[in-house]
Order: structure tokens, then sequence, then C-alpha cells
């Protein structure tokens, strides 16, 4: 409500002060919940902590005991195919939903509003959903052996080997719609001058997608992918409602492994190198990322 | 962050605390005063609840007043008392499991030594759950209740069609297993999470190399017997054992493996006496419609699983005093003989008698009486849950990759074990 300032001022705060102030609240607030605990989360990482925390420093000892747990390593393995489906399914399949909307389809809002709920759900809720229908004795192997497809077989949530597919899975059918809205905003917002250019030259549609919207559309691949990794890292509760971790721990994550060892395995210290690990390689993968696009954006 | 303390001392006014001592000098002629006492319990189903009443009743009616605070769940119960500890506001008793995190607990003096008269414990108690209830020589805990991991259920009638007798040896039970698969059912009832995993290995465990192996391989840590040809062929039996569980086995809970063995889907459970709860439940009794064995073994031995009541330092002598009278109401002999009756486990006291238990526990009952037989859960032993955890992690990951060789096995279980060390 600037208008109804008085006209005389006694004082104005310097160029860019209010801002600054507005910001310190935040900035502090970051700077102790955020930097604060990563840098206490790294202490414990290099103490003998077990149930409670202690000061007592052993080096490296727990990032060796880390890496030489098999349970980790599958756990970092799952992250990296479950990241990659995850990242790849969602991005796919939400342009390709986001096209054909953009399309033009009948009863718009409809499709919209269908593919844009389940990202209303919480993950364990997806979790549990995906539990039932990929149960191999009630789902959907169940119900295509009903119809008399004896051999028809679709376990993958109880075989080793595939567990980690079906959470991928799960997790691109709830995130699909976030990035079809992400796209579709993106599309909304290309010029209609640019298709109308197009059909002059007489351009098949395909190749304006694929050449020239996509191109255009950089900036949402980008913010898409990072919404996604972010989520695929700390995903927790999908694969804790879903598979467990199981069978055994072969669709274990990095989270989960983190959780179970300070929570219920009196293992503080160790979770806490598990915990700094994975900062470290979501550094890795952002860092470059952000480094590039920022140079691009400068230039 | 965090210095470990002793439990913060009480700020009041002055003219509170002479109340209190007044109070607490007048109430120690009758009787303790009516200071709430906050008990933290995770005892929320049926059976488990019906036998935390009876704790209260007789400490309600020997005059202690009962704050009650249940959470749902062992691990997120251990978890809340922990942190309400840590964070200054201790519920008065709380439960916990006896082991490694209870003597960590200990070992920050956060937990008191048990209140009250315990000289008496160390002749009623199994010698191993008095050792595991002690931190240097000192009670922190009282036990609750025994309950045994090593039992087989199994459904009479299902065994019967299949022609086959409740087997006593392993190779016996892997025969009987064949049968069973033969005539249409499922061999054995499991629930794919790690832990029901594990109850079954380690009655092979202890079926195939007996109880010195079992001691060597879980109180020792022994490379040698870890590395043994009984290890080996502890890992063949398991691999034998893969087959005879159905497709949705996978993070079933044990409750839904229960029922599969009622309603004669299945024809053998491994599993805690608890159990028997859910057996009762459902109308039937355990030792009749469901029979109960001890899971195969050359040498019969009971695996002992305990949860006991800690307590918490306090400054306060009313709560103190009500702290007293609960050690002394949970140990009553005829308190335990009513509870654990209601809990499917059995007294922590030896000199209980077996009258009104079902037939199951008072065939452990008996069992107990030679020490020989008393063995405890990983757990018990005083493990790091590091290791405790790695070894189901082992066991897991061989049980759920029919693709590893029983060799494959013994290395995997060496190898957790000495990463986590």
């Amino acid at each position: 409500m600037t208008e109804t300032c008085p006209p005389r001022r006694r004082w104005r705060l310097p160029q860019g002060a209010a801002p600054a102030i507005a910001l310190v609240p935040a900035a502090l607030i970051t700077l102790v919940c955020f930097y604060l605990f990563i840098g206490w989360t790294f202490a414990i990482s290099l103490t003998d902590s077990r149930l409670l925390p202690n000061w007592e420093f052993i080096g490296l000892e727990q990032y060796r005991r880390l890496f030489a747990s098999s349970r980790w390593w599958t756990a970092l393995e799952n992250l990296g195919l479950y990241a990659v489906l995850f990242i790849g399914g969602c991005t796919l399949l939400g342009y390709l939903l986001a096209i054909l909307i953009d399309r033009g389809v009948r009863a718009e809002g409809v499709y919209r509003t269908i593919f844009m709920l389940p990202l209303s759900m919480s993950f364990v809720v997806t979790g549990i959903i995906w539990q039932w229908m990929l149960n191999p004795g009630l789902g959907i192997q169940q119900a295509v052996r009903g119809l008399g497809f004896e051999e028809f077989a679709f376990n993958w949530l109880v075989r080793a080997d595939r567990a980690i597919f079906t959470v991928a899975l799960a997790g691109i059918w709830q995130q699909v719609g976030l990035c079809m809205a992400l796209f579709l905003a993106g599309l909304r917002g290309i010029d209609p001058n640019i298709w109308k250019a197009a059909r002059v030259d007489g351009i098949p549609t395909w190749r304006v997608y694929l050449d020239i919207v996509t191109p255009m559309l950089k900036a949402t691949f980008f913010t898409s992918t990072i919404l996604l990794f972010s989520l695929a890292v700390k995903s927790f509760d999908l694969v804790v409602a879903l598979t467990g971790g199981g069978p055994g721990f072969s669709s274990d994550l990095p989270a989960r492994f983190v959780m179970e060892h300070i929570l219920t395995r009196q293992e503080l210290g160790l979770g806490a190198a598990g915990a700094f690990v994975m900062l470290c390689t979501i550094a890795a993968v952002v860092a470059p990322y952000l480094y590039l696009q920022n140079r691009r954006g400068a230039a | 962050m965090y210095a470990p303390r002793k439990s913060r001392p009480i700020a009041r006014p002055a003219l509170a605390a002479a109340l209190a001592c007044w109070l607490s000098g007048v109430a120690a002629a009758q009787q303790a005063p009516a200071r709430p006492v906050e008990v933290m319990h995770w005892l929320t189903s049926g059976g488990e609840s019906a036998a935390l009443s009876v704790i209260r009743d007789a400490f309600l009616a020997r005059g202690g007043a009962w704050r009650d605070a249940p959470v749902p769940g062992g691990s997120g119960a251990r978890s809340a008392a922990i942190n309400r500890i840590l964070g200054g506001k201790p519920p008065a008793v709380f439960l916990f499991s006896l082991g490694s995190q209870l003597d960590e607990l200990a070992g920050h003096g956060l937990v008191a030594t048990v209140p009250g008269d315990t000289a008496a414990w160390d002749a009623v108690l199994p010698p191993m759950v008095a050792k595991a209830s002690k931190h240097q020589g000192r009670y922190v805990a009282a036990p609750l209740a025994i309950h045994g991991e090593n039992w087989m259920f199994f459904n009479p009638a299902v065994l019967r069609e299949a022609g086959v007798e409740v087997p006593r040896t392993w190779p016996e039970f892997v025969e009987a297993g064949r049968k069973i698969k033969a005539a249409g059912k499922v061999p054995i009832a499991l629930g794919g999470q790690p832990w029901q995993e594990r109850i079954l290995f380690n009655a092979v465990l202890l079926g195939v190399g007996g109880r010195e192996f079992y001691l060597k391989v879980y109180g020792q840590l022994d490379p040698a017997a870890i590395q043994s040809d009984t290890m080996l062929e502890v890992f063949r039996i398991v691999s034998e054992l893969r087959g005879f569980v159905d497709e949705g086995s996978p993070g079933r809970r044990w409750n839904q493996a229960t029922a599969m063995l009622m309603r004669g889907q299945a024809a053998f459970q491994f599993m805690g006496d608890w159990a028997k709860g859910d057996i009762t439940a459902a109308g039937l009794e355990p030792g009749r419609e469901i029979g109960c064995a001890f899971a195969p073994a050359e040498e019969t031995a009971y695996i002992m699983v305990v949860d006991a009541w800690a307590y918490t330092n306090s400054d306060d002598p009313g709560t103190r005093a009500g702290q007293r009278l609960f050690t002394e109401v949970a140990m009553d002999p005829a308190v335990q003989a009513a509870l654990n009756q209601r809990k499917g486990s059995i007294p922590v006291r030896t000199d209980v008698a077996p009258d009104g238990f079902d037939a199951c526990a008072r065939h452990a009952m008996e069992v107990i009486r030679d020490p020989a037989t008393h063995l405890v859960s990983t757990g018990l032993f005083g493990l790091p849950g590091g290791v405790s955890g790695a070894i189901d992690d082992a066991i897991s990951q061989f049980w759920n990759d029919g693709r590893l060789t029983p060799e494959q096995g013994r290395a995997l279980f060496r190898d957790s074990v000495l990463a986590f060390q």
C-alpha cells in the first residue's frame, strides 16, 4: 500500500537494503538448519557414535565400514537405476502427455485432472496401492490368470532382481502429472507465430516438436530434472511402503539404509557417514549441471 | 550438542519440595503416595494389552497411580523413550528390549538401577536373562516375559492329509516338506521380512549345529565356527527350504502367515510363541487344532527373547516410590503367572507353577528347568546393533537370492560379520 505512505520521509534505507533485511531470517534458517547440521553430521560421521552421539574421533573408519557393506553398494546401485528410470520415465512420458494434450484433445480438463490426481497422494498411499496391484496373489497377475491366461507371470514385486523396477514404476505413475503440467505450461508459452511460420514452411509437426520446440523448452527440462532428481534421492517412503526394501534388501535405497542404521540399529556414526556420502553424490551430479546452466545463462 | 547427564534436577519452589517430603513422610507409614507413574510401552495388541492390564490392575489395587503412554510398535516405542529421556522429560518406567542398546543407555547413566529389592532375582531368573538385565553387576531392567523364538507351529490336519509325521530333524523336515508340496499345500508359511527369515535360519542353525555351536556363532562370533562345515550344512538345509514357501511370501506379516496355517493352506510356521495370541483369538487352541513343537533339532534348547521394564532417574520421592511399587508388582509371582498366560509367553521367574498355562507353554516351562537348554536370540547376546543387523542382512540376502550357493552364503555371513565388527 505505497500510496498511503506519507509524502515526506525522514530517512530512507540505502538502495537494496530492504530486500537484504527481508532475507535475513531465511538466510539464518538456511545457515542453521542446513549448513550447521551438515557440518554436525559430517563431524558425527568421524566418531564412533552408536546409539547416542559421542565425540571420540576415529577418522574415516565409519566410511571404511560403509563401503565394506554389500548392502550399501546395493542401495547405491539401486539409487542409480531408480534415478535414471524415474527421471527418464517421468520426463519422456510427461512430455508426451503434454504434447498430446497441447494438440487440442477434447475434454482437456478431464485428462489433466486424471494425470494430476496421483500427485495429490502421498508416496505411502501410492506404495500401498501398487503393492496390492503387484502382489502376485491379489493383483494384476491374479486378475489376468483369472481371465484364462494361466501361464501369465508378473511377479516383479517379489523377485529380488526386479523389485527396484516396481518402485520406479510406482514413482513414475505418481510424478508424471507434475512433469506434464510443467511441460504443458512451457508449450503454452511458445509463441504461436513459430507454429505459423513452420506451417508456412511445410515442416512436419513432429519435426517442429523435436527440433524447434524441445530446444526452446530447455529451461523447463532443467527444472523438471532437478525437481525429479531431488525426489529420487530422498525417496524413502515409497520404497518403505511398496517393498519394505525387500525381498531381502534388494530394493533398498540409501535414504532407507541411513534411517535404519540411525534409528533401529544404533549406528549413528555409520548412518551419518551414509548421509554425507549421499550429499556428496548429489553435489557431484548437480554441481556440474548448475555450473553449465549458469555459464550458458551468462554467455 | 548433547552431553550425557543424569536426569535434570527438578526446578520447583522450595515449598513444593517440602510438601513432597512431608507427603512421602506421611505416606511412608502406610503406603506409597499416589504420584502417577508414567509407563511407556508398546503392548497394544489384544493379548498384549490384556497382559498389561494384569500389571496395571495389581498396581492400582496396591495404591499406585498409573499414567499410560502407549506407542504402537516396538522400535517406535523404543525411539520415543530415548527421545523423551534425551529431551529431559523421561517416562518413569518404559518397556525396552534387553541387549546392547539398553547397555549403552545404562553406560551413559540414562537409566536407573532397578529400584526396590532385587537381591532374590539371581536365584529365580534364568542366568542368561539375569546377565542381560544387568549393567556392571546391578540390575537395570526388570524382565517382563520370556518368549521363545524356536517354535514350529503346524496344522495337524494338513500333515495327516500329506501322510507325514511331525519331523524331528532337519533332513526329516526336508523329506516331509516335499510330500506336503506334492500334496498341493505350502510347506512353510513364511512372512518374508528379514527378522522372520532370521527366526527360520536360527532354527536351522540350532537344529543342525546344536547348542554349543549356536553359542559359538552368536555369543562369541567365533570365526572358526562361522567357517566350519557345520555352517555349510546349515546353509545347505536353508537353501533346500527356499522352495517350500509360496510366491507371496516377501513382505508378508507374520500374522498373515499364521492365518495361512490356520486356514489349512500351509503346514508349518516357524515363529515365536506370540503367534499363540492370534491362534487363540481365532478360537483355536494351541497344542490341539494348531500343534506346537520345538523346531527340529538334535538337542533341545529354548531361544529366549526378553523385553524388560527399565526405569529413569528421578529426584522426586513420589515417583521413586511409584517405581518401587511397580517393580514389586511386575515381579510378583501371581502377576507373572496371570500376565504370561495372556501374553502367550512364560514367566521370567522359574519358581512360578505351570498350572493354568497352555500345553505349549507348560512344555517350555518344563524344558527350561535345565539351564543347559537356555539360549537367547541374537540381540540378547549384547551384539552391537550394527552387527546383528548385518547378520540379518546376510541371512535375508541368501534366502532371497536363489542363485547363491551354500558356500557363497557362508562367505557372505562371515564377511558381513567381520565388516561390521
